[in-house]
């Protein structure tokens, strides 16, 4: 069996738009910088995916424009500082290893990233070579994370009725909820809300803020308020440990709601009609003759 | 290791002694390293001031970056303000890379520059005359890299001996900072109380490198729910080069200048069709050059010989004509020798890919989309919290337009139970400093996350990460 492992380097590609990456299906935090195709085919037409590789291409590279500095590579060497008698360093003795080292790195972001990415990669591979006890224990504190958010909303919904049943007619025991109306607004604008609010409310939905109606009883148009997380859960929250960069990355719109818009290559306005050559788009024929006179880059 | 350090002489107790021995300094100093510009400054005693500009007094803004000029001559940090005339052809080397300091040689310098050579302090009131006796708060960006934050640490402990250090993410700091006014909340605040952080507050950070969103949770960030849009200002000048690049003068080389041009003309647009309508060229012919006006001006480029600065004016349609008929007539050359920009639709559509980032074929949401995205795996109870108390830092938040839109385009996706306010700092490049200096007068909270120097002497810099990233 074919077994491809990535071992940690600290070489980056010039090229931008391939790179080896360890695939695990798919993930919409990395839709945004891996190309989803890489078969022949994809390079001029766009199969199955909205773009082809070509544009793709063409799109990785623009970004990595946008993200330059400078426009050309220069080496700005810090200025030579003179020789001082240790004024300011005063008490303090030589440097240690550790600061040498690091001053002298000359390695950047994506070097970094990319130890990161392999350091990572290779973690996992680990985890899932040795028992599946390990992964088991791994997965545990996301199970534990997830399951309190997934029983709130649940309480919320599934308490609903039977609450808004006891509220309709008031029973002593929902009396006192309704008697704290700082709590009641403090679902509403939690920002004055204290612990102790959140966490009565937390046990006991408080259904009593809401303006009753007669489709109350209905179960499509009833409305419901989702109660605040206990203090648990935000501490489980708050203790949980932050992401890779990788992963904290924003994925594509959660609603792809209009189609892409295309701008004109020349003057800005919409791009209407494409070039048959270099597929770049061009708002009339006033900017296409331009574009084909002088910018069309595609001789074939 | 100056101080004369007391020997642990091998039992725990006395290791335990020497360990509650030595206090965190009185004094805070406070760097909040971004890249572009890095604010610092001495933190206040307590209580802090009431009124913002008197807080923010104690705040430099110095621009992060060794810069080389068309003489080859170079300069750092705050010598960009004073001693750079000429601007074109300027190039830049930051220390901080995609928000994040990477290259420590560069960075050291700006510090020692700013903060340490009494030479280059500009003012007393900066300089770090002893960091033992000293704490530093240094601010970094959401999610870093392991390896960049040991750095970190193992730069400021052993290279200058911070008596005390801590490591904090930047936008958590914002909720420190007095909102209640800006959210128009009415909260009665005992006079004397120490100050303590907002309980909720979503901060979109808009900065040079990226965009982030951080829901904060009573000064703490939700880890999870942190999001990032790599596009940032400097993305936004680098596009704008470009298309000016393309359709006018070749400004490749002109960063500097094209930024200050952005700052100048751009503008997120609140109705983009209408706007891509308005300043179309075809307009011209068809005679309606009084809609025209509205969005077209000119950006009259700086000329160091005669030692004028670049300014922005509205568009004159008859400009080249005039000047033509000026060199014909060889009256007043003079007055017809500058060089003018004209800016349509790139005043708009540039910063239009903060909020459709799909324009230049990115495949991420825009910042309103993110914020939601964020909240989604937040418990839904949190949700009308953090969406009624959204606020903007970062340089990008003052263009104008930035928070009406961001604002409008919320309301849309939240849900209609829940309240959307959106608000932007009084001064949001330095909001996270302040927040921080507010912060540092709240002595309990900054000894419970601060480490002193002889903590990291004995437990070293792994260690320290440890206890930055909460897990001790």
């Amino acid at each position: 069996m074919y077994h491809v492992e990535l071992l940690p380097g600290s070489t980056t590609h010039a090229t931008p738009g391939w790179t080896y990456v360890p695939d695990r299906g798919f993930d919409p935090a990395k839709a945004a910088i891996t190309p989803t195709i890489g078969r022949k085919r994809g390079i001029r037409d766009p199969g199955r995916t909205d773009l082809s590789s070509r544009q793709t291409n063409a799109i990785v590279r623009h970004l990595a424009e946008l993200d330059r500095e400078n426009h050309r590579d220069v080496h700005i060497p810090v200025p030579v500082r003179q020789k001082e008698p240790a004024a300011p360093r005063g008490t303090r003795t030589k440097t240690t290893s550790n600061v040498r080292r690091i001053l002298q790195s000359q390695k950047t972001f994506r070097n970094y990233l990319d130890d990161e990415e392999a350091a990572l990669a290779s973690a996992s591979t680990n985890q899932t070579n040795t028992t599946t006890t390990t992964t088991t224990t791994t997965a545990n504190p996301l199970n534990r994370i997830a399951k309190p958010a997934s029983t709130a909303k649940q309480t919320g919904t599934t308490t609903g009725p039977s609450s808004r049943a006891s509220t309709a007619q008031p029973t002593p025991s929902a009396a006192p909820e309704s008697t704290s109306p700082s709590a009641a607004a403090a679902t509403t604008t939690p920002e004055t809300g204290e612990a102790a609010a959140i966490a009565e409310e937390e046990s006991k939905p408080n259904t009593t803020t809401l303006i009753r109606s007669e489709h109350d009883s209905n179960p499509l148009l009833r409305s419901y308020l989702p109660t605040a997380p206990s203090e648990r859960i935000m501490q489980a929250l708050l203790a949980e440990p932050p992401l890779t960069y990788n992963a904290s990355r924003a994925g594509p719109p959660l609603a792809p709601r209009r189609s892409p818009r295309y701008f004109c290559c020349m003057c800005g306005y919409w791009g209407k009609i494409r070039c048959k050559n270099c597929h770049a788009r061009t708002c009339g024929l006033t900017c296409y003759k331009v574009h084909e006179d002088s910018r069309c880059g595609a001789f074939f | 290791m100056g101080t004369a350090k007391p020997r642990p002489s091998g039992s725990r107790a006395s290791v335990s002694k020497a360990h509650s021995f030595q206090a965190l300094p009185e004094k805070t100093f406070i760097v909040d390293n971004g890249a572009y510009t890095l604010k610092a400054g001495f933190a206040p005693d307590y209580p802090p001031p009431e009124d913002e500009e008197k807080a923010l007094s104690a705040c430099a803004t110095i621009p992060n970056a060794i810069v080389k000029t068309r003489e080859n001559r170079i300069y750092v940090g705050s010598q960009l303000n004073t001693h750079v005339t000429d601007w074109n052809e300027v190039s830049f080397r930051r220390p901080v890379e995609k928000g994040y300091i990477v290259n420590w040689e560069a960075q050291k310098e700006v510090w020692e520059q700013s903060f340490f050579d009494e030479k280059t302090v500009r003012g007393n009131d900066l300089r770090i005359t002893d960091p033992e006796d000293t704490t530093l708060v240094l601010t970094e960006a959401p999610n870093g890299l392991p390896a960049l934050q040991k750095n970190a640490d193992e730069i400021v402990m052993e290279e200058w001996g911070f008596g005390g250090y801590y490591r904090s993410l930047g936008p958590p700091l914002n909720a420190w900072n007095e909102l209640n006014a800006l959210f128009g909340d009415s909260v009665v605040r005992e006079a004397d109380s120490v100050v303590t952080p907002r309980e909720c507050l979503l901060v979109i950070d808009s900065g040079y490198s990226h965009t982030t969103v951080t829901p904060v949770y009573r000064g703490q960030p939700l880890q999870r729910a942190v999001r990032r849009l790599d596009l940032g200002g400097k993305h936004l000048t680098n596009y704008l080069k470009e298309m000016v690049s393309v359709r006018q003068y070749n400004m490749v080389d002109e960063t500097y200048i094209m930024n200050e041009v952005k700052e100048a003309v751009c503008y997120v647009s609140n109705n983009f069709v209408g706007d891509l309508e308005q300043s179309w060229k075809g307009n011209r012919k068809r005679g309606l050059a009084e809609s025209n006006e509205g969005v077209t001006v000119d950006y009259v480029l700086p000329d160091p010989n005669a030692g004028k600065k670049g300014f922005m004016r509205p568009h004159d349609p008859l400009l080249n004509a005039k000047k033509r008929k000026g060199a014909l007539s060889g009256t007043s050359a003079e007055a017809f020798s500058e060089d003018a920009l004209i800016l349509g639709n790139e005043r708009f559509t540039v910063p239009e890919i903060l909020f459709t980032p799909s324009d230049i074929g990115m495949k991420q949401a825009g910042i309103p989309d993110i914020v939601l995205q964020s909240l989604a795996v937040l418990p839904t109870g949190l949700h009308p919290a953090f969406l009624a108390n959204v606020l903007v830092v970062g340089g990008n938040s003052l263009l104008p337009g930035f928070m009406e839109r961001l604002e409008t385009e919320l309301r849309q996706l939240a849900s209609v139970e829940c309240v959307v306010r959106v608000r932007c700092s009084q001064d949001p490049i330095r909001s996270t400093w302040l927040g921080a200096s507010r912060f540092a007068t709240n002595r309990e909270e900054l000894k419970k996350v601060a480490i002193t120097r002889q903590e990291y002497q004995e437990y070293g810099s792994s260690w320290a990460g440890r206890k930055f990233a909460g897990a001790l």
